[in-house]
């Protein structure tokens, strides 16, 4: 894969997909960093693709009726099973491929959901369909908590946060638990191709899709989507805070095939303070200096957890 | 618009538009190598061959560069489009025998090699389609790169193959190559492209290296922002 205009993609941008297939004209608020990952992810994507969308932000913006801002076929279900629904379609493709009803080309089944749709409401629905193989993608966005339904924490909200069923105050310092290590778990499912993806990082992103793409078999992408009515940041910082959220160490992008860790980003040498990405967001105000190094204590510890995989991981091909 | 038919399939489009496309348009398959939406189609890898009949005529053209036209017949999948496209195929892999994409398009088609043809051994991963050319000359806008000698001996490269001075090793060309053909080498400080070494900008703010110095030159030249506005990296900015 071609990874080498990551660091200055002046000419990159010009050379990629121009069609749309996510149309502008939707209802996500500005700054809204998902609505810029999902345009991102169908342009990796391509025609021959078929979406089913978990209840969220997404399908709410997107499709006001009688509008839609879709260009490729896409189906809303419940909040648990759309990793499920995509297994079915998956299957129903094959069948009549087989079958000869419909033509013998390459269509691809692409899952996607929130966090909440993704880490806890459909997580059993994600986990059958790695399992059993499907030749699917499923795609997380994660902006941390419910926002769609109005900013309830998840599993994947980080500690410390401010959200409305775990809110700051003299008695709690907000959410009390660390973020879930999605990929991680993916990466046990034996899923052939696991990586964690930023809209702040397009091209890297666009890459990662193409790849996922192009696995027979079952492949998940975990992207961290800022939002800035939920984490209470300014609209334009929405680029920013991902960037610094990679920077910071807290959100490494980094790609797991067969079970070989590598770091898809060139990370500074010295990581920066994870201060600097906490105190651009409202939800993290409240923080005291001792909570904010517990905070770093955590994110450098869960770096070192992930360099040294990628210092010693081997491919399960070689072994 | 006109009207014609795509494997038996009634399809509407606009006229001029190229065949390739409106197939695609139409979910029809069409194996590429050389085609990209950025830059000017050149027809070079042969493999989008399909068959047209236009009156009373049946010929074998490439569809990325055939301009649909009202009542052409057009079909891409018949035996003799098979054996034109399985004898490019053939012959791209006994040049680039090492090109894993070619193999892989191979396998995917059901081709196999065919052992009576010579492999050469010379010529790397490259077909030859140009498209680092003119992603050069069109994109970025040196025209660095060109193609020089004729025939079996045609290669891809800088005048004369020595360092280019037009070059500014934005790596553009190794990006858009099809096959991986254009290697780029980066360590600290340095890059390496066509043999040449470049000299890497570091950002003024992190310290990273992040461009060539003479990438940020041609921009700055180009876009007539100062060069003291490019010198810091993405993430600083």
């Amino acid at each position: 894969m071609k990874g080498i205009v990551e660091n200055f993609d002046l000419y990159a941008p010009k050379l990629v997909d121009k069609e749309e297939y996510f149309s502008s004209g939707h209802r996500a608020c500005q700054g809204c960093g998902e609505a810029l990952a999902v345009r991102l992810m169908c342009k990796g994507l391509g025609k021959d693709t078929v979406i089913t969308n978990a209840t969220g932000c997404m399908e709410v913006i997107s499709s006001l009726y009688p509008t839609t801002a879709w260009k490729l076929p896409w189906i809303h279900v419940a909040f648990p099973n759309s990793a499920a629904v995509g297994a079915g379609v998956e299957s129903a493709l094959k069948v009549l491929r087989r079958k000869g009803k419909i033509a013998d080309r390459d269509v691809k089944t692409v899952s996607i959901g929130g966090d909440g749709g993704s880490v806890d409401i459909g997580f059993q629905a994600i986990s059958g369909s790695m399992e059993r193989g499907h030749n699917m993608i499923y795609v997380c966005f994660d902006n941390e908590a419910y926002m769609n339904t109005g900013i309830q924490r998840s599993g994947a909200t980080p500690f410390g946060a401010s959200t409305t069923t775990a809110p700051a105050g003299a008695a709690s310092v907000g959410n009390k638990t660390w973020k879930k290590n999605m990929p991680e778990i993916m990466v046990a499912h034996n899923v052939p191709y696991v990586a964690t993806a930023c809209h702040s990082y397009p091209i890297d992103f666009i890459n990662k899709v193409k790849k996922a793409r192009s696995v027979k078999g079952p492949a998940y992408i975990h992207c961290l989507a800022v939002c800035p009515t939920g984490w209470r940041s300014s609209s334009d910082t929405c680029i920013k805070l991902g960037r610094l959220a990679v920077e910071t160490g807290f959100f490494p992008l980094y790609e797991v095939e067969n079970g070989k860790y590598r770091l898809t980003i060139e990370m500074p040498k010295k990581l920066r303070p994870v201060e600097d990405y906490l105190k651009l967001q409202g939800r993290f105000r409240h923080l005291t200096p001792d909570q904010m190094k517990q905070f770093q204590e955590r994110v450098t510890l869960e770096y070192k957890k992930l360099m040294n995989k990628v210092k010693y991981s081997k491919s399960w091909l070689e072994m | 618009m006109v009207s014609f038919v795509i494997d038996g399939k009634n399809v509407q489009a606009e006229g001029g538009a190229m065949l390739l496309n409106v197939a695609r348009q139409n979910g029809i398959v069409i194996p590429t190598l050389c085609a990209h939406d950025t830059v000017a189609r050149s027809g070079a890898c042969r493999l989008c061959v399909v068959e047209v009949t236009k009156g009373k005529r049946t010929r074998i053209v490439t569809s990325c560069l055939y301009p649909v036209d009202e009542g052409i017949v057009v079909s891409t999948k018949t035996e003799r489009v098979m054996n034109v496209r399985s004898l490019v195929m053939q012959l791209l892999m006994a040049r680039c025998p090492e090109s894993q994409l070619l193999k892989d398009m191979a396998k995917e088609m059901g081709i196999e090699p065919q052992p009576s043809f010579r492999v050469e051994t010379d010529k790397g991963k490259c077909i030859l389609c140009r498209l680092c050319v003119k992603t050069c000359e069109d994109v970025v806008g040196v025209s660095a790169i060109g193609l020089s000698r004729r025939g079996k001996d045609k290669i891809v490269g800088p005048p004369f193959m020595e360092d280019s001075v037009t070059c500014v090793g934005c790596g553009a060309c190794a990006y858009v190559c099809p096959t991986d053909h254009i290697v780029m080498e980066s360590t600290d400080g340095r890059r390496k492209i066509w043999g040449r070494a470049f000299r890497m900008k570091a950002c003024d703010t992190c310290g990273r290296y992040f461009a060539p110095v003479d990438q940020l030159k041609w921009i700055s030249k180009k876009t007539g922002t100062p060069l003291s506005e490019l010198s810091v990296c993405l993430s600083c900015k």
